[in-house]
């Protein structure tokens, strides 16, 4: 259902972060065009965790790639502490990037494998400090003891370290500019499940810690409500469902979201199992459906969802909204 | 190698030197030592390295060497009588103008190597730095300097080299740059494609983030992780412009003047009827000489590449 | 030792032969030869896989033991390291020839090893078959995927080219590839991911193998195409009398789709319990802490997660002690002198542990770290973060 529409924004002075009618495209040869993110709007408010969830596909990384810029963006804003910053380039583009720090999938990939942890983690104080290093050294050291890697071991290299703990570093090396901002794209999708939570429990930490306002992306929505204090849902390039974590799994709207949920090996007790049973495949992001963009594999979908495409719409009176046209709406579950 | 307490920022541009290797699966000791700081033995190179590295050493040693040693002067006519065998007195023995093959052997090293180790190196720089900015950059630029690459490739290298040695005087730099620009084009292409795979890399885009320029990623990011495959390239190329020469100095096209002795020239002298029956060991030694330096450069080239192919998985 | 608490494990007396003897015989019709009720119909004894490198020899698998019965579903859940991919490729025959292979494998009684060795054609891929984590290693880029599913037909059972491929249409039709009679004729990079994993489980199953290993068949996957193929799976075996064992890293995958579950850790079974008991009562101080590290659905969001402390031990010379001893929060003394006994009777509960979880002895031992700040081998009981090596 994944639909427009900006109804869950809420007052522009609450938002750090405002994504305002997204759109992100890439060429797909032959004059065709992958529509990756196609009209997405939220917002973060300031020192909030905001999770992005979806099955691969999706557009949540593109998302997170566009507001940091290292995706084009075709259309819509990005508003930043009343900046744009879909429109900056150059030097204003740069001026404003220590503000908004990313953390990568691959741990591994994402640390030259030529260079020092030491060096990796102070290359933000490289870049915009002075290079006399005697202050930058011992930052990088209180960052490395911050997110748990002995600063003795600032001389090894990156292959030197386990997955876990080049995430660590990663980490680091995206606190060391102190930015307002950190965007988290599957950072522990690549790990193993006993080294997660450390990592989880890590990024909690530092949030408190350095103050940080967090866009947390991932496949896994028990890790996503774990971390979030608001979910986004997100199909095929648009945006399903917004609200409070707890609220929007205690009431899923959504039939997408209700069929995740009911997907899950070990599923929500708030939906039924069969209904994780969608049919058909996801249709290509080169040609999306009309409509709804779920309508080919809803089990609700009708002549309405297929013509007209649904808009972000209140649910109930909570900070809940979802774009669909016949939404799954129950009673609140006796407890359990 | 950088002292453990060098200032942020300083390690840039140079190869990671990696005593600390990565040798197999086990990356750190079972028992570790008490602060666990302590290392894996280094890979080990093999002897095979260890000589070709050796004769490499000696060669260049001997080359630059060549005035102070105590050589007859190699283009000394009838210093002994010609097509002497070796000997006691003429190591090598002597041509057919009694010329002493010892010392023109290795006076013939300098401007072997000269020419290759220019020649490369005027293909590292300008082939390399083209490599990295079409990776880098992609797009139009990319279509440019890819375009420029396969005109050099497709145009036939021995018809260049003949048109520009033809054209100009053929001093030791025409020669050298001759070959040259023939390297451009392939170490051009594996800078490219090295510099593609490093740059679809994560660690590209979080600099990026941090606001790095274009060209500090491109000299603190990329550079250092496409010159160690390069500097491989780099022996292996200098052994190819080596026998190059020698194909030169066949077609009579390589360095001008009988003082500019270089190997090629010396198997063509060597390489008449009249010598190859009755005296093999003129054309002999410098081949010999060739052979042996040209292996060892391959040896050396790849035994290193082998060695800095960091692994990059703990696991 | 622990009398009581085995005593407090013996639940109705069935044992796990008579649980899987009535599957058994179902499973023999039509089959020759298959299906003795009274064995299971694959025996590891003491399996240990052994992989020499420089620095000395890794011991990927170290004394694995468990019996399957004919159409049981054995989970093996583990993270990686812990020897079950590797357990897993040793059955397959794929393991690389450097691998030092001890212990007895037996397949309906007969050696398996044995049959390696003498390099019997129709047994993998006919008895016994494996469907990887990506579809992509098993599937031919080139070819068409009925004619693949096909060439196992005609190589193995020996029919004709025209029969195996309407078979293959057949196959791609019971695993609910929709359109089965045109996909037959395309290309393994037409096929979606998970549309790739069931043209690769039609064809492990081509040939009726009794016997079916998957290898992490659903990580690569989205939860909603894992959903699918789990189902699948399920309804094949039920359909078949086929047994499986389920290789995951995810406990979730592991209790709603098998019988009975073996937990790994460092080459090691650790606790082997059927499914109920062993998510009911988990007894292993690694299960309890896998699990609870995990966050789960209905936790409240900003729960605090529970993570094991320290790192997976070194696989090379490993110690010869509770592997798990430095990461576990019962540790005592006594779990650092010796490897604790695999204990339990036949077909039950059984588990690898000094002191385990939910147990007086396990209580104690937590009560007495926990006053002490650390446990024996000197894990912080509050802070858990993973080592520096």
């Amino acid at each position: 259902m994944a639909g427009s529409g900006r109804a869950q924004l809420r007052d522009g002075a609450e938002a750090l972060l405002r994504v305002e009618d997204l759109v992100a495209e890439f060429p797909a040869g032959r004059k065709q065009v992958v529509h990756a993110v196609s009209s997405v709007s939220f917002d973060v408010a300031e020192g909030e965790t905001l999770g992005i969830v979806g099955e691969s596909g999706c557009g949540k990384s593109t998302v997170a790639r566009s507001i940091i810029r290292l995706n084009p963006i075709r259309s819509g804003r990005v508003v930043y502490r009343g900046q744009n910053l879909a429109e900056l380039e150059g030097e204003a583009l740069r001026r404003v990037r220590p503000n908004l720090q990313m953390i990568f999938q691959d741990p591994i990939s994402s640390l030259n494998p030529r260079r020092r942890v030491r060096d990796v983690i102070g290359e933000g104080l490289a870049v915009w400090g002075d290079d006399r290093g005697t202050w930058s050294r011992d930052r990088i050291d209180e960052l490395m003891a911050a997110v748990g890697v002995d600063p003795r071991f600032g001389g090894r290299y990156p292959h030197q370290f386990s997955g876990g703990q080049c995430q660590r570093i990663g980490i680091a090396r995206a606190l060391a500019l102190d930015p307002e901002v950190l965007i988290c794209d599957e950072p522990v999708s690549a790990l193993d499940v006993s080294i997660q939570a450390q990592i989880l429990n890590l990024l909690q930490d530092m949030k408190c810690r350095y103050g940080l306002t967090v866009l947390f992306i991932s496949h896994d929505l028990a890790v996503v409500k774990n971390v979030s204090d608001r979910i986004v849902v997100m199909y095929l390039g648009k945006v399903c469902e917004i609200g409070a974590a707890d609220e929007l799994y205690e009431r899923p709207v959504h039939p997408y979201t209700r069929a995740l949920l009911a997907s899950i090996p070990d599923p929500a007790a708030t939906v039924d199992v069969s209904e994780g049973d969608i049919g058909g495949e996801l249709p290509s992001p080169v040609n999306p459906p009309e409509g709804c963009r779920f309508h080919t594999r809803c089990p609700r979908a009708t002549e309405l969802c297929r013509q007209t495409e649904p808009s972000m719409a209140r649910v109930g009176d909570g900070d809940h909204f979802a774009a669909c046209h016949h939404p799954v709406l129950v009673a609140a579950p006796a407890p359990r | 190698m950088k002292p453990a307490n060098q200032p942020l920022g300083a390690g840039g541009v140079k190869p990671a030197n990696q005593p600390s290797g990565a040798s197999g699966v086990k990356r750190r000791s079972s028992r570790g030592g008490a602060d666990g700081l302590d290392e894996v033995k280094p890979r080990r190179l093999g002897l095979g390295f260890w000589l070709a590295a050796s004769w490499v050493v000696a060669i260049v040693a001997a080359s630059l060497l060549a005035p102070v040693l105590p050589l007859t002067d190699p283009t000394d006519v009838g210093v002994g009588g010609p097509r002497l065998p070796p000997s006691r007195d003429w190591f090598f023995g002597t041509d057919s103008l009694g010329r002493d093959v010892f010392s023109r052997t290795v006076y013939g090293a300098r401007i072997s190597l000269a020419v290759g180790g220019f020649a490369i190196g005027f293909g590292m720089v300008f082939g390399g730095g083209l490599g990295i900015l079409a990776g880098f950059f992609r797009g139009r630029l990319d279509h440019v300097i890819g375009f420029v690459f396969f005109v050099l490739l497709s145009f036939p290298a021995l018809v260049l080299a003949i048109l520009i040695t033809a054209t100009l005087d053929r001093t030791l730099l025409v020669v050298s740059l001759t070959l040259g620009i023939l390297a451009i084009a392939p170490v051009g292409r594996l800078a490219r494609a090295t510099t593609l795979v490093y740059a679809e890399r994560e660690f590209v885009a979080a600099a990026r983030v941090l606001g790095a320029r274009r060209g500090r990623i491109i000299v603190r990011e990329l550079l250092p992780n496409v010159l160690i495959p390069m500097g491989a390239l780099t022996l292996l190329g200098m052994a190819v412009t080596v026998v190059a020469e020698g194909a030169l100095a066949f077609l009579g096209l390589s360095v001008a003047g009988d003082d500019a002795i270089s190997w090629g020239k010396m198997i063509v002298d060597g390489a008449q009827l009249r010598d190859l029956q009755q005296a093999p060991h003129v054309a002999m030694f410098p081949i010999t000489a060739m052979f042996l330096t040209v292996l060892a450069l391959n040896l050396v080239g790849d035994r290193i590449r082998e060695y800095y192919d960091v692994r990059e998985l703990a696991f | 030792m622990n009398d009581r608490l085995m005593d407090a494990q013996i639940r109705e007396g069935a044992s796990r032969g008579d649980r899987y003897r009535e599957g058994a015989s179902r499973a023999d019709r039509g089959r020759e030869g298959a299906g003795r009720g009274d064995r299971p119909l694959l025996e590891v004894h003491d399996l240990r896989v052994r992989f020499p490198t420089p620095a000395g020899a890794v011991r990927a698998v170290d004394g694995v033991s468990f019996d399957l019965w004919p159409g049981q579903a054995l989970g093996i859940v583990g993270e990686s390291g812990s020897g079950k991919s590797v357990t897993a490729r040793t059955l397959m025959n794929l393991l690389p020839r450097t691998a030092r292979v001890d212990g007895d494998v037996l397949y309906e009684g007969r050696d398996v090893r044995a049959l390696a060795a003498a390099g019997a054609k129709h047994f993998w891929g006919v008895e016994m078959t494996m469907v990887f984590q990506d579809p992509m290693t098993s599937l031919n880029p080139v070819k068409k995927v009925g004619e693949q599913i096909a060439e196992a037909l005609r190589y193995h059972l020996g029919q004709s080219r025209g029969e195996a491929l309407a078979e293959a249409a057949d196959l791609l039709g019971q695993v609910g590839i929709p359109e089965p009679a045109r996909r037959v004729g395309q290309y393994p990079h037409e096929l979606s991911g998970g549309l790739r994993q069931r043209v690769v489980i039609a064809m492990a199953l081509a040939c009726r193998p009794r016997l079916l290993i998957a290898d992490e068949p659903t990580t690569a996957v989205d939860v909603t195409v894992q959903k699918h193929l789990l189902d699948l799976l399920d309804r094949l075996r039920a359909e078949r009398e086929m047994a499986m064992i389920l290789i995951t890293h995810d406990l979730g995958v592991a209790k709603g789709r098998t019988d009975d579950v073996a937990v790994m850790y460092a080459g090691r079974i650790v606790e082997l319990a059927d499914t109920v008991s062993l998510f009911a009562d988990m007894r292993h101080p690694y299960t309890e802490a896998l699990l609870r590290s995990i966050p789960r659905i209905d936790d409240p969001s900003g729960h605090r997660l529970d993570p094991i402390g320290g790192r997976p031990p070194d696989l090379i010379d490993p110690p010869r002690r509770c592997s798990f001893a430095d990461r576990c929060r019962y540790a005592q003394r006594d779990c650092l002198e010796a490897v604790p006994e695999f204990a339990g009777l036949e077909g039950l509960h059984r588990f690898s542990c000094n002191h385990p979880a939910g147990t007086e002895r396990g209580r104690a031992a937590l009560a007495a770290n926990q006053a002490a700040g650390r446990n024996a081998a000197g894990l912080s009981m509050t802070e858990t973060r993973e080592e520096i090596r």
